[in-house]
């Protein structure tokens, strides 16, 4: 399969990048291009111009800036795979498979939004926030109101995604649970957990839902439910009830509605657990 | 800042096995379709989607899906396939250890498999079975079922640490 004929721009820095894309609004950024370039190939897109960004290497990178990790944007998922940051490393070690990961950018794969891609669940549970650059300045966006639909993000013409910022949760355990066909697939269903025991009582818990929605999904009255509580069995069956009230999963070849809901009850319950245990 | 239109040849150098090659490309070229062209026919292309893994190469030290990167994306990058493997005459132990222990049937996914186990044990020189599983889980195989690929990765880690 061949992509369509596109023009295609290599900046010698950032600048010039976000000066080609303000004039041609059209055109689309190439970061590690494992969502874009699949995508050129069944013809869902005709870009005039790829601007390659993948190589501008002062957009990758991992900092742990006080207690704010910064990520640049074009760090691979394989780096972050390999950082030892809470929540976010385990998460990028589930996306897709080693090659995939070797090549894909957190910036690329979050301004892609897939419903069902990984990172939103980890991001949303970290109350994350999005820096996006363009030739007017910056900002910064929470990913919450970045992600705002389906395929769909807060991103103007000619803005790029620069960096992902969170604090860091030193003393959190943490989990990623991913439900999937198959090895190397989109999730069925994925729940990111990240909590604060104290004594055997859960003092903070931060819960991330994706695959199940138009975006990524915090469900604040399933944490509320067992802030402070000990885990036992009848409140992680409420927290994991609650949890799945969030839910509104389209059914597809991965699964019906009601099961990919039902699971989100299980593996809700499955990532406190495994975060507790660890 | 360099523009290149759609079809305008962009003219791209990449060491492939150690060797220096130029040619000229289309942007909309894919690696894998370049490297073929080239004579490195032992990148194979399955499924073209990302998905099967058979054309996987290392690039820049890194396993890749060649059908997924573009050729201009590719410039500058030192590129080992299949074919790079051997030396002097000699196959490479992951090769050996295919062989050995019988790893393919039809031998479709075989480069692309053997690659990404070359950038395994690389990675991790000693890997468990889950970790050869994870490993390879971008790769994907319609004959063996798996066993006798993990077997061959499990014997080629065994004789690449002992320096054979």
């Amino acid at each position: 399969m061949y992509p369509p004929k596109f023009g295609y721009v290599i900046p010698d820095n950032i600048k010039e990048a976000l000066e080609f894309l303000e004039s041609h609004e059209d055109a689309k950024v190439l970061a590690g291009g494992h969502s874009l370039i699949p995508m050129l190939k069944l013809r869902l897109l005709r870009p005039s111009y790829l601007v390659e960004i993948r190589r501008l290497s002062d957009l990758s990178y991992i900092k742990l800036d006080g207690d704010t990790y910064k990520i640049g944007a074009l760090t691979t998922h394989y780096d972050i795979s390999k950082a030892k940051i809470p929540l976010l490393s385990e998460t990028a070690s589930k996306i897709g498979d080693p090659q995939v990961r070797n090549m894909g950018t957190i910036g690329g794969s979050i301004s892609h939004a897939d419903p069902a891609a990984d990172y939103p669940a980890a991001l949303i549970a970290l109350d994350a926030q999005v820096k996006i650059i363009s030739t007017k300045g910056e900002r910064v966006v929470p990913i919450s109101s970045f992600i705002k639909d389906i395929f769909t993000t807060d991103l103007n013409p000619g803005e790029i995604v620069s960096e992902i910022q969170f604090k860091n949760l030193k003393d959190y355990k943490f989990s990623y649970q991913k439900l999937e066909r198959r090895a190397g697939d989109f999730a069925i269903v994925g729940v990111a957990v990240a909590l604060k025991m104290s004594g055997d009582v859960i003092d903070d818990i931060r819960i991330g839902l994706t695959a199940v929605g138009n975006g990524p999904i915090r469900p604040t009255k399933a944490e509320e439910a067992i802030k402070g509580k000990r885990p036992t069995d009848d409140v992680l069956d409420q927290v994991g009830e609650i949890a799945m009230s969030y839910a509104n999963p389209k059914a597809d070849i991965r699964g019906s509605a009601e099961y990919k809901k039902k699971m989100v009850k299980v593996l809700t319950k499955r990532a406190i657990l495994t975060a507790i245990q660890r | 800042m360099k523009v290149f239109e759609p079809d305008q040849k962009v003219k791209i150098r990449l060491k492939i096995n150690g060797k220096l090659y130029e040619t000229e490309v289309e942007p909309r070229r894919l690696l894998v379709h370049v490297l073929r062209d080239l004579g490195f026919t032992g990148v194979h292309i399955g499924c073209d989607t990302s998905n099967c893994g058979a054309c996987t190469v290392i690039m820049n030290g890194r396993s890749v899906k060649s059908c997924t990167v573009l050729a201009v994306e590719a410039d500058g990058a030192d590129i080992l396939t299949v074919e790079g493997l051997a030396s002097d005459g000699k196959l490479h132990p992951i090769q050996e250890a295919f062989w050995d222990k019988h790893a393919l049937q039809c031998g479709y996914c075989t480069p692309g498999m053997i690659m990404e186990a070359y950038w395994l044990l690389k990675e991790n020189p000693n890997p468990t079975e889950e970790e050869i599983r994870e490993g390879i889980s971008g790769n994907l195989c319609r004959c063996t079922g798996y066993q006798n690929i993990i077997e061959a990765i499990k014997e080629a880690a065994e004789k690449m640490r002992q320096g054979q």
